[in-house]
């Protein structure tokens, strides 16, 4: 599992240019269920089962993460760049890069030393960044770089004890769990979406949903665990460890209570999100078409948003049987 | 080994405090060229021994930037206090090594985007946790005292540039490392004493010991000086690829700082001139005032993004170091040149 997990989490894919990681899925689940992929290039997989639910169930999860976007070459051959997502803007300075899966760059800063006292503990605009890809000129650089390419921050995937440390845990997870779903669940016929542009306004999501027209919808994401030190009890959101976080409201949602409740109550290993803040792609899956019924399942993630998020994986098994559950409780109408 | 590879191999390898993989790794090289000695200062001390009693002493140091642990608490977490100066602007999110029982990765925590209220202020570092995802565990292999490094690996840049951690001073440890190869086994006009000095970081405290011991006549602090960058004013930096940095201050002699441009005029090795009112912040200002003094200037590798984990050079700027001190010094230094 971690080693397919590494591999979807090394594959760049920032919001609007999501086409590796979505062939490395489509070569991934291309034996096991039909799939199409729509306009916008999400990927929209049918699983049949052993038996027809009269509901129709969707699993969503979103391939897309959070980047850069080059948007200027100065005369010196620097890069200027946009943030795409919300990408952690405190976590920038100072890092290397990779434009375009290849082209090595680095955010420069001003050397601390040539601050004065108040500048030293401030972090600069994120309009004056800049990428240093060691090119002299406009020219040299335009050889290499065109405005639109991509660019990521750089980092390892490491397991530090019982978590995993890596960029794009938010939403490789959600993948990975789709991904083994696809593979082994057999019993009811279910929908899986791969969707594209999560992080620029859960955009994908949209037209998948109106593809899919689900009765019923889980989006599996990640969130915020501010279970770090110095963070006061109440605002902590979840905790790594204790399994899958459930949401009940969050600023782009009011969850499906009897759903929520029901997964609550499975006697899987999960929690409540203790937060009403942040939003998933569930925020455009229940207002598309007459409405549907939508559940959010979100890996507690320390770190978020940036190169070096840190999630437990024990969160992440207990997010793939609290889907496993979900799926067949809804379709065998346990949960009415 | 090439001059990249030595570099990357050098920078890879970490001393700071007690650890000294990388001095042990430019001891075991500079043994091959130089009467070696390693101090219990772990300054590292090679000599090649020319046809006079005059020395000249060529320093550069060993040790690096980083944090040492103050503090392992139940959860994990880790407190740290710098060890040299740190931009503690680029630590959030940023993974870096514990130099615990065994290696391990962790991570400086970030404010979470809910609990992130307007600019938050990166000026203390008590302020900034380590997180080790081992939570109580953390305990068994991290102590009070250990050591904290950057762990990123070096990588190419466009043209000759080159980044990676610890360039500050590897780079100048490089560079000794060539020009101990380069005079190794050549009839010298003086003796070259290479000092590979630990504790600059901390206040330039190796280098003091070792110009004690070496007594030099006369010295050149190999270190990093401020490249060009947007943010940066021409003032205060000099552009990569033009070669070494040679500098004039009044902590420094004129007349070798003279002779350097004079040796690099002479054999068309670039370089450029850095003008400081005062001290200089390099070994330096240490030597110059060891025993009776010491004739003393400084050649500067040209670096942008200094004290962070990605420091960017020009490889051209190593060779013209290289070239440079090899001239100066087969002339015979500040005599001859």
């Amino acid at each position: 599992m971690l080693d397919l997990l590494k591999k979807l989490c090394l594959i760049d894919g920032i919001s609007g240019d999501e086409h590796a990681v979505k062939d490395f899925i489509i070569n991934e689940i291309k034996d096991f269920c039909k799939y199409n992929v729509d306009n916008l290039g999400n990927i929209i997989c049918f699983k049949k089962g052993e038996n027809t639910p009269n509901r129709k169930i969707m699993l969503d999860a979103h391939l897309d993460e959070v980047g850069l976007i080059i948007s200027n070459i100065t005369e010196n051959g620097y890069l200027k760049f946009q943030t795409v997502g919300g990408i952690n803007t405190a976590a920038l300075m100072l890092r290397r890069v990779l434009i375009n899966g290849k082209i090595n760059g680095v955010i420069g800063g001003k050397p601390f030393h040539l601050l004065d006292a108040d500048s030293r503990k401030k972090l600069p605009k994120t309009d004056d960044l800049y990428i240093d890809i060691g090119a002299k000129t406009r020219k040299e650089a335009e050889k290499l770089v065109c405005l639109g390419d991509s660019a990521v921050i750089v980092s390892d995937f490491e397991i530090l004890g019982d978590c995993v440390k890596s960029k794009a845990l938010d939403d490789r997870i959600g993948c990975l769990v789709l991904i083994k779903l696809l593979k082994e669940y057999k019993k009811y016929d279910f929908y899986a979406t791969f969707t594209v542009q999560e992080e620029v306004g859960l955009r994908g999501a949209k037209t998948a949903a109106f593809s899919v027209k689900p009765d019923f919808a889980i989006a599996l994401d990640s969130t915020t665990a501010a279970d770090i030190a110095g963070t006061p009890e109440d605002s902590k959101v979840c905790t790594q460890g204790k399994g899958v976080a459930v949401s009940f409201m969050d600023k782009a949602t009011i969850y499906d209570k009897s759903l929520y409740n029901a997964a609550i109550n499975s006697g899987i290993l999960c929690q409540p999100k203790s937060a009403v803040a942040g939003g998933n792609n569930a925020g455009s899956i229940h207002l598309s078409g007459e409405g549907v019924r939508t559940l959010a399942l979100s890996a507690p993630c320390r770190y978020i948003h940036s190169a070096n998020s840190i999630v437990n994986i024990k969160d992440i098994e207990s997010m793939l049987s609290l889907t496993k559950y979900m799926l067949e409780n809804i379709a065998n109408e346990n949960i009415k | 080994m090439e001059i990249k590879e030595l570099l990357y191999t050098l920078s890879e390898l970490d001393s700071i405090g007690s650890i000294t993989e990388a001095s042990d790794k430019a001891y075991e090289i500079l043994s091959k060229y130089a009467d070696t000695k390693k101090y219990d200062t772990l300054n590292v001390i090679g000599k090649i021994k020319g046809k006079t009693d005059y020395t000249i002493m060529l320093d550069a140091h060993i040790d690096q930037i980083g944090f040492v642990v103050t503090d392992v608490d139940e959860n994990g977490f880790l407190s740290v206090a710098t060890v040299g100066g740190v931009d503690l602007r680029a630590l959030p999110s940023k993974a870096v090594t514990v130099h615990g029982k065994e290696k391990i990765t962790a991570v400086f925590c970030s404010t979470p985007p809910h609990l992130a209220k307007g600019d938050i202020e990166y000026d203390d570092i008590t302020k900034i946790k380590l997180d080790t995802a081992l939570g109580e565990k953390a305990k068994d292999i991290v102590s009070v005292g250990d050591y904290v490094t950057f762990s990123d690996k070096c990588f190419d840049l466009q043209g000759h540039k080159v980044c990676g951690r610890s360039f500050d001073d590897r780079a100048g440890v490089v560079c000794l490392l060539e020009v101990a190869r380069r005079l190794s086994g050549k009839e010298l006009p003086v003796n070259v004493v290479f000092a590979l000095s630990s504790g600059e970081e901390v206040g330039l405290r190796g280098t003091t010991t070792a110009a004690f011991t070496i007594n030099p006549q006369e010295a050149i602090a190999v270190d990093v000086d401020f490249g060009d960058s947007p943010d940066v004013s021409t003032n205060d930096s000099s552009p990569l690829g033009n070669g070494g940095i040679i500098g004039i201050s009044p902590v420094l002699d004129k007349n070798l700082s003279q002779k350097l441009i004079d040796t690099a005029k002479e054999n068309n090795i670039p370089y450029s001139v850095a003008v400081l009112g005062g001290r200089t912040s390099t070994d330096a200002d240490m030597i110059s005032i060891s025993r009776d003094g010491v004739k003393t200037s400084t050649l500067s590798i040209p670096l942008r993004n200094m004290h962070s984990s990605v420091e960017i050079l020009d490889l051209s700027d190593i060779y013209a170091v290289c070239d440079l001190l090899e001239k100066y010094i087969l002339k015979g230094g500040v005599l001859g040149a």
